[in-house]
């Protein structure tokens, strides 16, 4: 079977604007502006195969919504070619738009006014769903995304978290293909974060429904996603399998324990000293999934442990350290060529 | 037909959510109404005061401002307040979750947006021409009175496709809300007889900014009064101005469409 999603050299630039200053320059503004191109998306390719989860990873402004744009038929792109479900998404937006799902974090698409339900029976007539299929779906999405409490309350009363779920509810009512989540996390809070990751994971499980997510939080794509894709300035950096960060890319967590006393011996397996002084003392960890339980519990100091922080290497971190990686490996080979 | 079912159900869903605030409904329906009033009384003294409005009497002018007003309404109650904010829809990217569905974006937004504040509009609009017309001695007939119905459906038309043709520029420019303004003095000049106007701005009024088939033409071709520029052409034009537009609009919304970026990062 054919990739349900393929990219070949996808390229998406944008004329940005550069506002000039001065009375010609704000009339050139207006008349003619001066434009810069920014390369969004720059020559991107990969595959994905039905049923996959795919976490699509960058920091802001590396192009992942251009991206998803392309894929669902916003936008066209500059150059290259996007096909999904083997349709370009641009030339059949309609056709390609019933057979897939997208969810943007950031902007709701349930009627604020009017009480949940009311927009998933909008939705069932957008997407012209039959009644006892749609019947079907629905008590099976409210009982596994646990929206029922919240089903008759107006949109504009619920919280983030509860309006996520019931965002990714409604956009699975028409069974799509694909779901395509442009930052489902962001804004949540810790809570919900992990209650909005686990449903998303469960719909992949249990409905095999195929999972582009797009994120900067590495744990959605831990807690989501065997594969990962990473970009940066509109680039492809990486596409494999997401086994551990560590084998990857070698950011790792960062352990900082305080003690009661200075210690003398500080022992931790499976963890790397990194330094520290005084009562404080700090750890690389090797294996991230590992529980931080487990990792204290093994813990051999003389002195009393009284606090312990677990930094969690963000995006911006992951990429210097891939970077960084990627020289020493070219330094060498440069010597000798 | 599904397509027909889904807009009608859009507008039951907008009608219920503005009813749940009435009492401003009926507070924007009787300020509307006054504003209108207010305006229509200075043209109306200064029509009695001189008689004569550019060759027109106070009752075929109180026709003419009845029909704009009409007009307008009908067309602007599905697209005016829906796109006046496109600015903001394509900044805040709600243009791009429109996109995404199975739906013409232009057609959700109209028929999601019906504004039942224009209730003032066409309350005035229907008021006047009922007071006016009995007053005019027209001959009317079956085929005149099919000639009224379908130059009110025209400038409806008319309405809609212009409004339209503006927020599309949002698509591309990402903004647009200077241009409404600019429709707006023109369209406050459109409930003049066109003959009070030098010819540079009758041009205007009856090409790029064809503003003047809203109101003017249509009923200066029901009284059969003369029409600069187009005369006997008058009662053809006032019924294909509406539908012209509305192709032109279709071919500059699929254009911008095309070319739409989005709203930046
Ligand atoms: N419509 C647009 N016009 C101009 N520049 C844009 C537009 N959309 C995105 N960009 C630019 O393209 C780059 C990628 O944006 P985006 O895809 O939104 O990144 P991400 O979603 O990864 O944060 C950014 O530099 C952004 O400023
Ligand atoms: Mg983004």
């Amino acid at each position: 079977m054919p990739p349900i999603i393929e990219t070949e050299g996808a390229t998406k630039w944008f004329a940005q604007k550069v506002p000039q200053s001065g009375f010609t320059g704000r009339l050139r503004n207006f008349l003619k502006p001066v434009t810069r191109d920014v390369k969004a998306v720059d020559g991107i390719s990969f595959a994905i195969e039905a049923g996959e989860a795919v976490g699509y990873l960058g920091p802001n402004g590396a192009g992942k919504s251009t991206m998803i744009k392309m894929l669902t038929g916003v936008l066209v792109p500059t150059a290259g070619s996007v096909r999904v479900l083997g349709r370009v998404p641009h030339e059949e937006r309609i056709v390609n738009a019933r057979d897939i799902g997208v969810v943007f974090g950031q902007r709701s698409q349930l009627w604020w006014d009017l009480p949940l339900f009311e927009s998933f029976e909008l939705h069932r007539r957008i997407y012209r769903i039959e009644k006892g299929r749609f019947d079907r779906a629905r008590a099976e999405l409210v009982d596994m995304l646990q929206i029922a409490p919240f089903l008759e309350r107006p949109v504009r009363q619920l919280s983030l978290g509860q309006r996520m779920r019931g965002e990714i509810a409604m956009t699975l009512l028409h069974d799509p293909k694909i779901l395509f989540l442009d930052e489902p996390t962001i804004g949540l809070d810790v809570v919900a974060k992990d209650v909005v990751r686990k449903l998303i994971s469960r719909v992949n499980r249990e409905r095999g429904t195929t999972i582009m997510l797009t994120t900067h939080d590495l744990r959605d794509i831990e807690e989501i996603c065997p594969r990962l894709i990473m970009v940066d300035d509109g680039k492809l950096l990486f596409d494999g399998p997401l086994t551990n960060l560590n084998a990857s890319f070698g950011a790792r967590r960062k352990l900082t324990l305080e003690f009661a006393s200075e210690p003398a011996t500080v022992m931790l397996a499976g963890a790397e000293p990194a330094g520290g002084e005084g009562v404080i003392r700090t750890f690389l960890m090797s294996d991230d999934r590992r529980s931080l339980v487990d990792i204290i519990a093994a813990l051999k100091s003389d002195a009393e442990l009284v606090d312990v922080h677990l930094h969690e290497p963000d995006i911006e971190e992951v990429i210097r350290t891939y970077y960084q990686s990627r020289q020493r490996q070219a330094a060498p080979s440069k010597r000798t060529g | 037909m599904q397509t027909l079912s889904l807009y009608l159900y859009l507008v039951r869903l907008q009608l219920r959510t503005r009813l749940q605030y009435r009492a401003n409904l009926l507070i924007g329906w009787v300020a509307q109404a006054f504003g209108y009033a207010s305006v229509y009384g200075t043209i109306w003294i200064i029509a009695s005061r001189f008689e004569r409005l550019g060759g027109w009497v106070w009752p075929e002018i109180a026709l003419m401002l009845g029909f704009h007003v009409l007009g307008y309404a009908l067309g602007a109650l599905f697209t005016f307040v829906q796109l006046r904010g496109m600015e903001e829809l394509v900044r805040l990217g709600t243009y791009d979750t429109l996109m995404v569905r199975p739906v013409s974006p232009w057609a959700f937004l109209a028929f999601s947006g019906i504004n039942i504040e224009y209730g003032g509009h066409i309350a005035l609009g229907v008021g006047m021409i009922a007071w006016a017309l009995p007053q005019l001695g027209i001959d009317w007939s079956v085929l005149t009175v099919a000639q009224l119905v379908a130059s009110l459906i025209s400038a409806a038309l008319l309405t809609g496709a212009t409004l339209t043709i503006i927020a599309a520029m949002a698509l591309v420019l990402t903004r647009s809300r200077y241009l409404f303004g600019i429709y707006f003095d023109f369209w406050e000049l459109s409930r003049y007889p066109l003959t009070i106007f030098a010819l540079p701005l009758q041009l205007t009024l009856l090409s790029i900014v064809p503003l003047g088939y809203m109101a003017y033409v249509p009923v200066a071709a029901l009284l059969g009064k003369p029409v600069p520029l187009i005369g006997a052409a008058a009662p053809f034009a006032a019924i294909l101005a509406g539908p012209v537009m509305v192709v032109v609009a279709m071919l500059v919304w699929q254009a911008c469409q095309r070319r739409y970026q989005g709203a930046g990062g």
